[in-house]
């Protein structure tokens, strides 16, 4: 009794703390992470994401985000689907989709990987940065929602296994592959193509370290100004894709592919026969369907009429015994 | 027993067919305990393929009738509803660590609540205490300890459903070494049970303090403690008439059966780790799986050897035994088929918030599980019969 009546007005007072904090977070939060086409991404400014889905035969799919932003809302924007597990929930990223390629359908598939528990080291999608001016990956050590790109960065995700230490299952392509190499913003105004943008978090989201001082941008009025796509990329000298599971960190320099300096808004460097780079635009966020109520309304008139049954019996039997 | 024992002709007539009882039409005798064990398990296997809340609260609800309706009269039978209160304490522990242990929130999320957050230094910056708790997750987490829930409770009903002193007879004789141990091991759930009801019931003769710590106090120490003298007291029953002694063999037979029981149970635990974790090597797998199970039936049967059983009236095993283990049996087969439905429908996901769907062939194979509460034959009613059973 003593419990509900302090409850209630605790409840209240909880209830009103975190409209406040609704409040303010809607009018406290800075117009950041907003999804930008390709160019708008330059090698100060930025965060280019790229996601490999070569193993169902896709392309390296390429997408560009304003900083501030978490790897996670950077991989949830702009068209960009993730889907969490049941046991670690939306953190964990299990699934990633994307509006614009195959209806936004999300990889794995429920048939590969059901996304219950969480799945196995030698299944999963990896996390890989390269701040500015690195010229390897660097693994993770910090989850989606706690990871802040740098401006100028590009984080990865490629599917397979890695072990703990992260020498095994390194990506195959270069960070000058998918890194932004013009200067300065092209394309369209700062004004981003589509304006699904993800809506405002909830309050007291998850502030994971902050990250490093942004780098001054500074922009070169040398620059070339390309059309959207940007330039082709230079050959990266000694660091071309390494051999598939490669232990060493750095392979040994052989000579790397030529870049392809197709015209073609998409498809811009061939990192390995098979795997191209496509340039994924800021697009609509890929429907949900809430799905039909009927199954559960059929399951629930099931669990009632046997319950019914074993109250019917049990009644029965206390009768007669 | 004695009742079924003298009337076979008129049991075997009465095959599996789902006939209800129509007023002890059905000649009424216990089925034997081990078909009641290999049911659950089959269930309890069948359960853990899935995380449809719909499924999961379908097969709560067919054990809930199979036990209502086959149970016996006897003290241990009655203790199903323990079952579900620690089925629920699960839930309730799987979704309070999942609030406080926050797995993150989107902003696709439904907001729910915010708990206070402690802070965590950056080193430590993986795990988050407090923050705010979306609907979603707090539906993946009951659906996530209600699967857990259900597994218990088929447990729950094996050991409601089953006599635990006759499932002790089916042991092979390899283990009568481990004597005391299996005993306790079995019979310390069912006798927990008694335990408690005793307690209670002595509780309220008293008319004493019935609520609060200390009450929880004056109930928990009793019951262990009566449940573990019990089943201590069992074992030297069991003890002063032969069980657990080593009989005619040799030492060395003896040494030979230990050594071929160890490394089996080894290679069983290896093969299991090998299955369970897929970076294993393959060896681990299912060639240590085999490897243990042809070493621990090779100790069994060694061990088996040179104990001469006698049985007085044994456990009959007639087509009703064969009905009820195949409802099991094949609905956890079912389950595993992939046959006619989608995987992924018997894994829904709560991230966006959906709707689960009902796949018909799973449903048919928990109703089909649950047909095994009109197979199996109906209880005895009277208590005579009971007398005679418990002597």
């Amino acid at each position: 009794m003593i419990a509900s009546r302090v409850g209630r007005p605790v409840a209240s007072a909880a209830a009103a703390l975190g409209l406040t904090a609704v409040a303010l977070g809607a009018t406290a939060a800075p117009a950041a992470a907003d999804p930008q086409p390709m160019g708008r991404c330059t090698t100060t400014s930025g965060a280019v994401l790229a996601v490999d889905l070569s193993d169902w035969g896709g392309p390296i799919l390429r997408s560009c985000g304003t900083t501030p932003t978490t790897g996670y809302e950077l991989l949830n924007q702009g068209g960009w689907r993730t889907t969490g597990t049941g046991h670690d929930g939306p953190a964990f990223i299990c699934r990633i989709g994307y509006s614009g390629y195959k209806n936004g359908k999300q990889y794995p598939t429920p048939a590969e990987d059901d996304c219950v528990l969480t799945p196995p080291a030698s299944a999963y999608w990896s996390y890989w940065h390269a701040d500015p001016g690195e010229s390897d990956w660097s693994y993770s050590q910090l989850g989606a929602m706690l990871y802040k790109p740098k401006p100028g960065s590009v984080d990865l995700w490629i599917f397979g296994g890695t072990n703990i230490e992260g020498t095994e299952g390194r990506p195959q392509v270069t960070p000058d592959q998918l890194r932004a190499h013009n200067t300065r913003p092209t394309g369209d105004s700062g004004k981003p193509a589509s304006t699904a943008k993800a809506p405002a978090p909830p309050p007291d989201v998850g502030t994971g370290p902050a990250p490093e001082r942004p780098v001054t941008e500074e922009p070169r009025t040398s620059a070339p100004r390309t059309s959207t796509p940007p330039p082709p990329k230079k050959p990266a000298p000694g660091k071309p894709p390494g051999p598939a599971k490669s232990a060493s960190p750095s392979p040994s320099p052989t000579p790397s592919p030529s870049a392809s300096t197709s015209e073609s808004p998409s498809a811009v460097a061939a990192p390995s026969p098979g795997t191209r780079v496509v340039d994924a635009a800021p697009a609509a966020e890929a429907g949900h369907d809430p799905g039909s109520t009927v199954p559960v309304i059929t399951g629930a008139s099931l669990v009632v009429l046997i319950g019914g049954a074993a109250v019917f019996v049990a009644r029965r039997r206390r009768r007669i015994g | 027993m004695t009742v079924a024992g003298t009337t076979t002709e008129a049991a075997s007539s009465a095959p599996s067919g789902p006939s209800p009882d129509r007023g002890g039409r059905r000649l009424s005798r216990m089925l034997h305990p081990v078909a009641w064990w290999v049911w659950a398990l089959s269930l309890a296997t069948a359960v853990s393929r899935t995380n449809n809340p719909l499924l999961l609260f379908l097969v709560l609800a067919v054990l809930g009738y199979v036990v209502t309706a086959r149970r016996t009269e006897a003290p241990w039978a009655r203790g199903f509803k323990y079952y579900l209160y620690l089925a629920l304490t699960v839930v309730a522990i799987r979704v309070v660590f999942r609030a406080v242990f926050a797995t993150g929130i989107t902003p696709h999320d439904h907001f729910l609540f915010s708990l206070p957050r402690i802070p965590t230094p950056d080193w430590y910056a993986g795990i988050k205490i407090g923050g705010p708790v979306s609907l979603e997750a707090l539906l993946s987490a009951a659906t996530d300890g209600l699967r857990l829930a259900c597994m218990l409770c088929c447990i729950g009903a094996a050991n409601t459903l089953a006599n635990p002193k006759r499932a002790l007879r089916v042991l092979p004789g390899a283990l009568y070494e481990l004597g005391v141990a299996v005993t306790v091991a079995i019979s310390v759930a069912p006798q927990l049970v008694q335990s408690v009801q005793r307690v209670a019931r002595a509780r309220k003769l008293r008319a004493g303090r019935t609520q609060g710590m200390k009450a929880l106090r004056g109930i928990a120490v009793p019951v262990l403690e009566d449940a573990l003298e019990r089943s201590l007291r069992l074992a030297a029953a069991m003890d002063s008439r032969g069980y657990g002694r080593a009989g005619t063999a040799t030492r060395r037979s003896r040494r030979a059966t230990g050594a071929l029981m160890l490394l089996g149970m080894c290679g069983l635990c290896a093969g299991a780790y090998g299955l369970l974790d897929a970076t294993a090597p393959a060896f681990l797998g299912l060639p240590a799986m085999a490897a243990g199970a042809v070493l621990c039936v090779a100790g069994l049967r060694l061990g088996g050897r040179r104990v001469t059983r006698t049985t007085y009236r044994p456990d009959p095993w007639r087509p009703a035994e064969w009905a009820v283990v195949g409802s099991g049996v094949v609905s956890a087969v079912l389950l595993f088929t992939n046959l006619g439905y989608d995987p992924a429908q018997l894994n829904p996901t709560f991230y966006p918030l959906t709707w689960p769907e009902l796949p018909l062939v799973p449903t048919a194979a928990i109703l089909l599980a649950g047909a095994a509460g009109l197979i199996a034959p109906p209880p005895a009613p009277h208590r005579p019969v009971r007398k005679a059973e418990s002597a």
